[in-house]
């Protein structure tokens, strides 16, 4: 992609660091480059200079000088996005919300925060903690991840097979438009008025403009909580028992399931007490009112012994429960005893295909000579196939990326999609086609176009070519009336 | 030029960020050339041939060198071992560490030079010309040596009394010893050992603290357990066999404990008249928490002394201190001494407790009572 | 194009005059009564698929919500969406909550994905079958309560939820709503008309009679057949006006929805102003989807509530 630019980088700089300040707008070789990947194995980004502001109106200052210059920008949070979302192409300007990380307001009368965008997830909780609440999108980089980035990825966590995904916990956002307009969306009220602009901007993956203050919906700790761990001799039994757990009517709080290999490499790491022979473990937790949250456990033990488990366990007290579950959320750390490196998938299907498509998805490793363990959020379908490398082999990348390709062409084959909480960035981007239609994709475009008519938010995300709109990209000035 | 990085231990890191929160400057700053993992990065880019600019060797430098990075890193990457060896090879070649910091830390390990230093520094505090905001503890005119008491029936230990503690703090020592004899151990300060270098070897100067580790070794050779009461010591003498590569210096490793970690599992016969009357926050020191990785006995040892133990809410989080980072980086290790004192203050405790004079120091120098865990249970052992 | 009933819809709506959809008609003067001569058409009827392992089913926009909710109660199951005589594509385009929305969920969350007819009369697929996708922008969430002016909904595959075991109404007097809304896990719905107090609790037995238990405490419940007749009129307000007297006032009679912000009320709601930025961006969405303004001309979604 090409940009052309009116200024020389130079003034562009000096002009950024008087609108903010000479220590928060960075453009050194080295700052650049840091800034110029995420936590995806995508490479190839490249940033130009790098902001830090402290409040709104800092954002509308760039986003404007980002106009006048013909630069794009792209909004960053902690960068542990997986699709290459916060990488940035040609060299636009890089806004960090980092410094931009207060809690500004816990409304309990509203059961709601007011937070800037920089807020780490797992901070927020331990905030809402005591006071009984907590934020229930709960990734597993939730100690590192952002709100911001949360809200732009439409984020998901093993609670929301229960609490739903980020989106659900978005009341309302203050957003600095590509244009520097500040328009706020969605309200407190009930039902705000207008269409939904606010749901239209969650998940829009830092291409619809810079979330500069969000209220999330605080959600009430539960009353009760049971967790049971299910042994299986194979994966299919438990992707079956998912599946039968929710036909009956359960929607457990969170159902997740790991493979032997990952399960022997959690273990390893925190001594949890998971069985390291089983062909796949069930990690289920019911909540809710004591009553209620007996029966679920008891139910879906039952049904978890119909379909072959060979044990089943409930976690005894709170320190128990905590030990299994931070070796479910370190998962992905603990590969590193398997493999240096890996590529973490993300695609969902029907719960009732989960079986059939995990055993391609051994195949396929199979096929390709690749180890692929599976941890993944099974109530909803979210697999999480991680295909592990050594990134020093020669020709490896091309190897793994065919294999994630024909994952995911697996999963749209029975009825699944793309992407079921790391969003489509750069990494699935010339997937869309598979999943959408040309009309589709053309009124996707006409959504992102009503946010950014002249693509300056983070281009060349999510939507492929025709659709993205690089051409336009490259004007420098505004045609008149774009704004309306 | 190349920081001579084992490849393999540079590849281990996958990028994910899940250290970020735990690095205490990303978290003043939010910028990854002070986090570790965009540290990692440009170690990788430097290998990769590019230049050491200034702002690579800012990047190394505001390192504080906590390691709270590795405890929180799922993939097990050796952030500590990378960034010595990265100052090693900066400071060979000049990069880093100026010839005054190298001079003020050859002091260490001239038990001469560093007492005439500080009688001079008493005497300054004395006429009142030392700034108080540097945090150096007032410094004792004239203190007794310490005395042996080896031939325990319980059995004999070492207490390692260091350098600068040894001058500066040599009243943490004296109940350190006092409680241990409590115990029904013999104590015998070690006190021609000298300096252990763990200072040197974040500054990057390997071989003066390999020479260092050797020396220690070969003075405190035998069987007799070595007792470390100040966490960055301990750490870093523990660490003594990825220092040499030697099975001496990795069995010598086997012998250092840290005092708490030492009687939580040998309790001896400690018993007190009675608790003392405070709420006691126990701080982690870096060194402690995420390197020796026994902190928790810390509290086990103060649990059933005091009437209350807090935790803070920071996760160990750094206070800023680190060995000589405070002195050097001064700015960056204020906001992040701001952040520990937030949490104190949200704990309200009566006093801190830390196992390390320099967090010590720095937190005292922000206005916080702290206490070296010892001295509280000498107080309550003393009754 | 493989499905004819689609085709078939596609071709009714067309890509010239002015058209719109007419459901139940039940609130069919949101947002502003149509423009003479805006030619009205049906969504196509039908359930098409109802996997309950799944919790999804897929309908077709022109089926009432009543006849959707009677197949799937056969498995146990129903959906966020009102059943007040509508159609589910109207449910839908006017996105209004359920009474019980706080233990049914908003219908906004209820729509998985969306086949709408376009403004050029192309079949326009958005969202995704699945339980949970972020893959692309979110149209689903753009379609709920955009009245039909962005495209004409008329095929959904929407979220659905187990039935409860055990559902009642409870009513009492003199009791305060707040206090009874904070204190309860279970309810589906705590409702207020000036002087009763009205909670519907759902979930298991046991779940029920405990909550039922911890309302004794707070006053005097006794069990009744259902809520409280509702005013004509809808209001907005977030949680905290309604317990404000300045607020509330200009409702007339009302029972509001404690905890959620909705007012029925016998009097319409003032209007709220907008700020400029925002009827900005609603006119580019607008535009972006229906150029020519040929959709549901007259109805303009910031228009206030009837
Ligand atoms: C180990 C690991 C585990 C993970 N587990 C999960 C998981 O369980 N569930 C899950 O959903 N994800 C998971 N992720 C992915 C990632 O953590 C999430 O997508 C997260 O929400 C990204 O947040 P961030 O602050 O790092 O955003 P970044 O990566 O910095 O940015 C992500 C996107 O958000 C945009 N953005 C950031 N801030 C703003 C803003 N203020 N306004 C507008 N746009 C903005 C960026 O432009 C970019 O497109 C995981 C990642 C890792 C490394
Ligand atoms: S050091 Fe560890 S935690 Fe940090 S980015 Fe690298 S792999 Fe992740
Ligand atoms: S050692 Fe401490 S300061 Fe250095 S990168 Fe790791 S966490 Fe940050």
């Amino acid at each position: 992609m090409k940009i052309r630019r009116t200024t020389h980088p130079d003034a562009l700089v000096s002009i950024l660091k008087q609108a903010l300040s000479p220590d928060r707008v960075r453009n050194d070789a080295a700052e650049r480059s840091l800034f110029s990947n995420d936590a995806s194995i995508f490479k190839g980004g490249a940033s130009g200079p790098v902001c830090f502001p402290v409040s709104t109106a800092e954002v509308q200052a760039i986003t404007r000088i980002a106009l006048d210059h013909g630069r794009a920008i792209v909004p960053r949070g902690a960068g542990t996005g997986l699709s290459g979302g916060a990488i940035p192409l040609g060299e636009p300007i890089v806004v960090s919300t980092m410094k931009m990380n207060k809690i500004l307001e816990v409304d309990l009368v509203h059961r709601i925060a007011w937070v800037e965008p920089g807020v780490v997830n797992l901070d927020l909780t331990k905030t809402l903690m005591p006071l009984g609440f907590h934020f229930a999108p709960d990734p597993s980089s939730q100690q590192s991840c952002t709100i911001g980035g949360n809200v732009a990825n439409n984020s998901g966590g093993p609670h929301c097979l229960a609490y739903g995904v980020t989106s659900q916990h978005v009341v309302a956002l203050d957003v600095v438009l590509p244009n520097g307009e500040l328009v706020h969306l969605g309200g407190l009220d009930a039902e705000p008025e207008g269409y939904d602009l606010r749901g239209a901007y969650v998940g829009g993956e830092g291409t619809l403009g810079i979330a500069t203050r969000i209220a999330v919906r605080l959600t009430p700790n539960p009353q009760a909580v049971q967790t049971l761990l299910l042994a299986f001799n194979s994966v299919e039994d438990a992707a079956n028992t998912v599946s039968a757990v929710i036909a009956s009517g359960i929607v457990p709080a969170a159902m997740e399931v790991m493979d032997q290999l990952i399960t022997q490499a959690v273990e390893n790491y925190v001594n949890a007490g998971y069985p390291t022979d089983a062909a796949a473990v069930l990690l289920a937790e019911v909540d809710g009112l004591s009553s209620g949250v007996a029966i679920n456990a008891e139910r879906i033990a039952a049904i978890g012994r119909e379909h072959g488990a060979v044990s089943v366990r409930v976690a005894s007290n709170d320190e128990e429960r905590a030990r299994l579950w931070k070796g479910r959320k370190t998962a992905f750390g603990a590969v590193a005893q398997i493999a240096p490196a890996y590529y973490l998938h993300d695609t969902v299907v029907p719960r009732s295909q989960l079986a059939g498509v995990l055993r391609r998805v051994y195949e396929i490793g199979a096929e390709y000579h690749l180890t692929i363990v599976n941890v993944f959020h099974a109530g909803d379908g979210n697999l999480h196939p991680l295909i592990l490398f050594d990134p020093r082999e020669n020709g490896v990348l091309e190897r793994v990326h065919a294999a994630a390709s024909d994952i995911v062409e697996v999963s749209l084959s029975v009825g699944g999609v793309l992407s079921g909480e790391h969003g489509i960035g750069i990494e699935k981007r010339d997937h869309m086609e598979l999943m959408f239609s040309f009309d589709d994709l053309d009124h996707q475009r006409r959504l992102r176009s009503a946010f950014d008519p002249l693509c300056r938010s983070n281009p060349g995300k999510v939507l492929p070519s025709p659709h993205s709109c690089a051409d336009i990209q490259s004007l420098s000035r505004i045609p008149e009336g774009v704004w309306g | 030029m190349t920081l001579n990085l084992d490849p393999d231990e540079l590849a281990s890191c996958v990028q994910c960020g899940l250290c970020l929160p735990h690095c205490p400057t990303f978290r003043v700053s939010g910028d990854e050339s002070m986090s570790p993992r965009g540290r990692i990065a440009l170690m990788r880019s430097v290998e990769d041939g590019a230049p050491i600019t200034e702002e690579v060797k800012r990047s190394f430098e505001t390192c504080v060198q906590c390691r709270g990075c590795e405890t929180a890193c799922p993939s097990g990457v050796k952030f500590g071992h990378l960034m010595e060896k990265t100052r090693e090879a900066l400071a060979k070649a000049h990069e880093i560490t100026p010839s005054w910091q190298r001079f003020a830390l050859g002091a260490l390990d001239h038990p001469g030079l560093l007492s005439a230093g500080s009688k001079a520094l008493a005497v300054a505090q004395r006429v009142k010309i030392v700034p108080k905001r540097l945090g150096v503890p007032r410094i004792p005119l004239r203190s007794p040596a310490m005395e042996s008491s080896a031939g325990s029936v319980a059995g004999d230990v070492y207490l390692f009394t260091g350098c600068v503690m040894d001058v500066w703090q040599r009243d943490v020592h004296r109940d350190v010893q006092y409680v241990l004899e409590r115990a029904g151990f013999g104590v015998i300060p070690t006190t021609n050992a000298s300096c252990c270098g763990a200072l040197h070897t974040h500054a990057g100067l390997g071989d003066r603290s390999r020479k260092m580790a050797r020396h220690v070794i070969e003075t405190l050779d035998g069987a007799i357990p070595i007792l470390v009461d100040s966490a960055g010591c301990g750490a870093a003498m523990k660490e003594y066999g990825s220092l040499l590569g030697t099975d001496e210096a990795k069995a010598f490793g086997s012998r250092v404990f840290d005092v708490a970690e030492w009687l939580v599992a040998n309790p001896g016969t400690l018993e007190a008249p009675g608790v003392l009357d405070l709420r006691v926050a126990v701080q982690d020191p870096c060194h402690l928490r995420h390197v020796q990785r026994v902190h928790l006995a810390t509290r086990d040892l103060l649990r059933p002394f005091v009437r209350e133990l807090v935790e803070l809410d920071d996760e160990g989080l750094c206070c800023g201190a680190g060995g000589s980072y405070s002195a050097l980086e001064p700015e960056l290790a204020g906001q992040i001494r701001d952040r520990k004192v937030a949490a104190i203050d949200r704990a309200n405790p009566d006093v801190v407790a830390s196992a390390n004079p320099g967090c010590s120091m720095h937190l005292q120098a922000a206005g916080v009572k702290s206490v070296h865990p010892l001295s509280l249970l000498a107080q309550a052992l003393r009754g | 194009m493989s499905d004819p009933t689609l085709a078939a819809f596609c071709d009714l709506v067309g890509s010239h005059d002015p058209v719109a959809v007419a459901g139940g008609k039940t609130r069919f003067g949101l947002g502003g009564s149509l423009r003479e001569g805006t030619r009205l058409v049906s969504a196509p009827e039908g359930i098409l698929r109802h996997l309950p392992e799944e919790m999804t089913v897929q309908v077709r926009a022109g089926t009432s919500v009543r006849d959707l909710h009677e197949a799937l109660a056969e498995k146990g199951q129903r959906t966020a969406l009102p059943e007040r005589g509508g159609s589910v594509g109207g449910a839908l385009a006017v996105g209004e909550n359920d009474l019980h929305v706080l233990g049914r969920g908003r219908v906004r969350e209820s729509l998985l994905q969306v086949r709408y007819v376009s403004a050029d009369g192309r079949l326009v697929s958005g969202g995704g079958p699945t339980v949970k996708n972020v893959t692309g922008f979110d149209i689903p969430r753009l379609m709920v309560g955009s009245l039909g002016t962005l495209g004409l909904i008329a095929e959904v595959m929407v979220r659905t939820n187990p039935i409860p075991p055990r559902s009642i109404w409870l009513t009492a007097r003199d009791v305060d709503p707040f206090a009874v809304r904070d204190s309860l896990v279970a309810a589906s719905a705590v409702l207020f008309d000036g002087r009763g107090t009205y909670v519907q609790l759902e979930g298991q037995v046991g779940d029920v009679v405990a909550e039922q238990a911890l309302l004794a405490t707070l006053g005097r419940f006794e069990e009744v057949a259902g809520p409280p007749p509702l005013p004509l009129h809808r209001w907005s307000l977030t949680p905290a006006q309604l317990s404000d007297e300045v607020c509330m006032a200009g409702a007339g009679d009302f029972v509001a929805s404690i905890g959620v912000g909705t007012v029925f009320a016998s009097l319409p709601q003032p209007r709220a102003t907008v700020s400029p930025a925002l009827i900005a961006l609603t006119e580019r969405v607008k535009t972006a989807f229906d150029p020519t303004g040929r959709l549901s001309p007259g109805r303009d979604v910031l228009q206030g509530r009837p």
